[in-house]
């Protein structure tokens, strides 16, 4: 068993990498292009540079991506400069040989019963930060995975609430047989980050509880883990340099990025003496941050202009696994921004 | 250097994307309608946005809008400015009204443009206690738009300019003059006409018809020079398209505007009860349904987002009082067009030099 203490489980899609699988277009671009033309979510690669620096990292990628697709993940992944310890990708060619279309969609049957699996070979003391993204039902699944580890799910809820989601007999009886033996403790996710990449609004993700912070950069991530103490401040201005050479963000979107941590509860005191650290440290790549010298000035200005910290307002009871899938149907047919609907009303 | 978009696209330099401070508490409908328009903009345009309000209020309604925040910050102001109340009475007493706050924002060079939806007098008020007037001018113009039969400039624009519609009541002939230079200024920068021509409202043609003021203006701006002055229109040359820059007071400005726009409304009116009431006509009208939705978009006041307030030396824009996200959206890009053309610039070196020789005339 690896001694992991820290592990980050990652998406890839949307979370990781810039792809458009909306369209069958984007979907075959993504399954063709070469992994020197796969683009990254600004500071994904930053910040998993900076995570698997941390001592006792596991970097485990649990991806929607067909198995086929392997070697250029892998070769875009080393690209990057990433080394992970895990990459699992889907058996999406064998489903659709084997006629099991809902699972080509399902994110549940997959990914659940993959990041238990995960969870076996780490030690029960190993804390877990997970990434994902808005683009299906990332939140959903990791906060179930969380629940279920942290042994605040019961297996008989879990097979209701997996009945609820439509999955095939097969995979609802493998996850039940990983729940049975996972080992269970004291909570061991601390964070799960939702990358919003289709903009949705954070308020939806309130039901998961605070536990699930919806991210529009990983500028927003880096704050939050600095604060958390998984890295130091050369980290997160490594991660803003990234952001803002490569990426073209600029002083302000990142305090404004900032600010919005704070107006949503997630930022507060600690955070912000934390981020007036990072950007007070001795690092040469933070100078490049400083056209006029006024980095910390900035994100201060930002913050006074605020009416103060406060804590985010998310649900603070058990999550209600049951009532979102029965309030929303099965999670592999849940996509960020739907269809506008159509206005009633007359000619003009 | 350059700034831009989340995903590296690299977009316009910073001149030309401009910070816009909303007053997020002003008008019927806000804060709600107002912060789903500043979110709009966000996503759709290049602009950088500050929402000026009760900042709390303001973040739990961006928590449930789709908005980039990387564009957006909220400036706490706990006070605001209710649309009926009387400014001069309130003003004094709200140092903290988000009017106010936004408008220091504007003069202290943190934004590049206001737009509020709120309280007319307030918001004149509040720029004149925050922002300078140009040299030359002694009082602010409402400027507002309105589609004509004719098209002008380079644009092929079918608006012709008002002002003033409502920064203050009364004018007098220099103010008139004002007036005229500042519009004729702003079509130039805005419709790239170049030489636009200038009238002033008034009961006749004749160059003696009309209050005192109206005269003594049409006078004056006989003798001034880099005008397109026509003379003096009537009200039924407005939708005509006589004049591109009409210019009037501010009280008979904003009769004729809410007339006008009542009048749009209520031809749609007629048409939607002529619709429901006898089959044939709905028939009819379904046939016609193209040209009225047509005619509903370039008569409909939300399309144009919002009017300049010219004379100040920043750019103000005063939207409906019952603007909706629609309309906040395209005061946004109003103000960012007003901002990109320059016309601050464009108005303050018409307006300099011939202000002298106004006042001895």
């Amino acid at each position: 068993m690896d001694q992991a203490s820290r592990v980050y489980r990652w998406d890839l899609d949307k979370t990781y990498l810039r792809t458009d699988f909306d369209s069958l277009r984007g979907l075959l671009r993504a399954a063709l292009e070469k992994a020197s033309a796969k683009v990254n979510v600004a500071g994904s690669a930053a910040l998993l540079r900076e995570l698997q620096a941390v001592e006792g990292a596991r970097i485990c990628v649990v991806s929607g991506s067909p198995r086929q697709m392997r070697r250029t993940l892998e070769e875009k992944l080393r690209l990057d400069g990433v080394e992970f310890d895990e990459l699992v990708l889907k058996p999406n060619v064998e489903n659709l040989i084997r006629g099991r279309f809902r699972a080509v969609r399902d994110q549940v049957g997959y990914k659940l019963p993959a990041l238990l699996d995960g969870r076996m070979r780490v030690p029960s003391f190993a804390q877990e930060t997970l990434f994902g993204d808005d683009a299906e039902a990332d939140a959903f699944v990791y906060s179930l995975y969380a629940d279920l580890i942290a042994g605040k799910v019961p297996v008989s809820t879990l097979a209701e609430i997996l009945e609820h989601c439509g999955l095939y007999d097969d995979d609802q009886a493998r996850i039940l047989d990983l729940a049975v033996r996972v080992p269970r403790g004291a909570p061991a996710v601390g964070r799960i980050f939702i990358h919003l990449d289709a903009y949705t609004p954070p308020a939806r993700f309130a039901p998961y509880g605070v536990r699930v912070v919806p991210i529009y950069n990983y500028f927003q991530a880096a704050v939050l883990l600095f604060s958390d103490g998984h890295f130091g401040p050369a980290s997160v201005a490594r991660i803003a340099a990234e952001l803002s050479q490569g990426y073209g963000y600029s002083l302000l979107s990142l305090a404004n990025s900032f600010q919005d941590l704070v107006r949503r509860g997630f930022a507060g005191e600690k955070a912000i003496t934390a981020l007036r650290l990072a950007f007070e440290a001795p690092d040469a790549m933070i100078e490049a941050l400083k056209p006029a010298g006024g980095v910390i000035e900035t994100f201060l200005q930002r913050i006074s202009m605020v009416a103060g910290t406060r804590r985010p307002k998310a649900a603070d009871a058990a999550i209600d696994y049951l009532g979102i899938v029965r309030a929303e149907g099965p999670p592999r047919k849940w996509r960020a921004g739907g269809r506008r609907r159509k206005i009633a009303g007359g000619p003009f | 250097m350059r700034w831009s978009a989340q995903g590296g696209a690299v977009t316009m330099p910073r001149m030309l994307r401009p910070t816009l401070a909303i007053d997020a508490m002003g008008g019927d409908l806000a804060p709600d309608e107002i912060v789903r328009g500043a979110a709009r903009l966000t996503l759709e345009t290049d602009l950088d946005v500050v929402l000026v309000g009760d900042e709390p209020r303001l973040s739990a309604l961006l928590a449930r809008s789709r908005h980039n925040p990387e564009r957006l910050a909220v400036h706490h102001a706990a006070q605001s400015i209710g649309m009926g109340e009387d400014p001069r009475q309130v003003l004094a007493l709200r140092p903290d009204a988000s009017i106010l706050v936004a408008a220091r924002l504007l003069a202290q060079g943190r934004a590049d443009a206001l737009i509020t939806a709120g309280n007319t007098g307030a918001c004149v008020l509040a720029c004149s206690s925050e922002l300078r007037l140009l040299p030359g001018v002694r009082r602010a113009a409402l400027a507002a738009v309105f589609p004509t039969e004719r098209r002008r400039g380079a644009k092929e624009d079918p608006f012709s300019l008002i002002l003033d519609v409502g920064a203050s009541l009364d004018a007098e002939a220099e103010d008139l003059v004002s007036f005229a230079r500042m519009g004729a200024a702003y079509a130039r920068a805005i419709s790239r006409n170049p030489a636009p021509r200038v009238a002033l409202l008034s009961t006749g043609a004749e160059p003696t018809k009309g209050p005192p003021a109206v005269v003594e203006a049409n006078r004056l701006l006989l003798d001034v020079p880099g005008i397109e002055f026509i003379g003096n229109i009537e009200g039924l040359d407005i939708p005509r398209g006589a004049a591109d820059v009409v210019v009037t007071s501010g009280f008979v400005g904003n009769v004729v505007l809410k007339l006008l726009e009542g009048l749009s409304e209520t031809v749609l009116e007629v048409a939607r009860y002529a619709y429901k009431e006898r089959l044939m006509w709905r028939a009819g009208l379904t046939m016609l349904s193209g040209g009225i939705r047509h005619l509903k978009r370039i008569t409909d006041w939300e399309q144009y987002g919002g009017a300049p307030i010219l004379g100040f030396d920043r750019v103000v824009i005063k939207a409906h009082g019952r603007s909706r996200e629609q309309a906040i959206v395209n005061a946004g890009k109003v103000a960012a067009k007003t901002v990109a053309a320059g016309v601050i610039d464009a108005i303050a070196s018409r307006s300099a030099p011939e202000a002298p020789r106004l006042a001895e005339g």
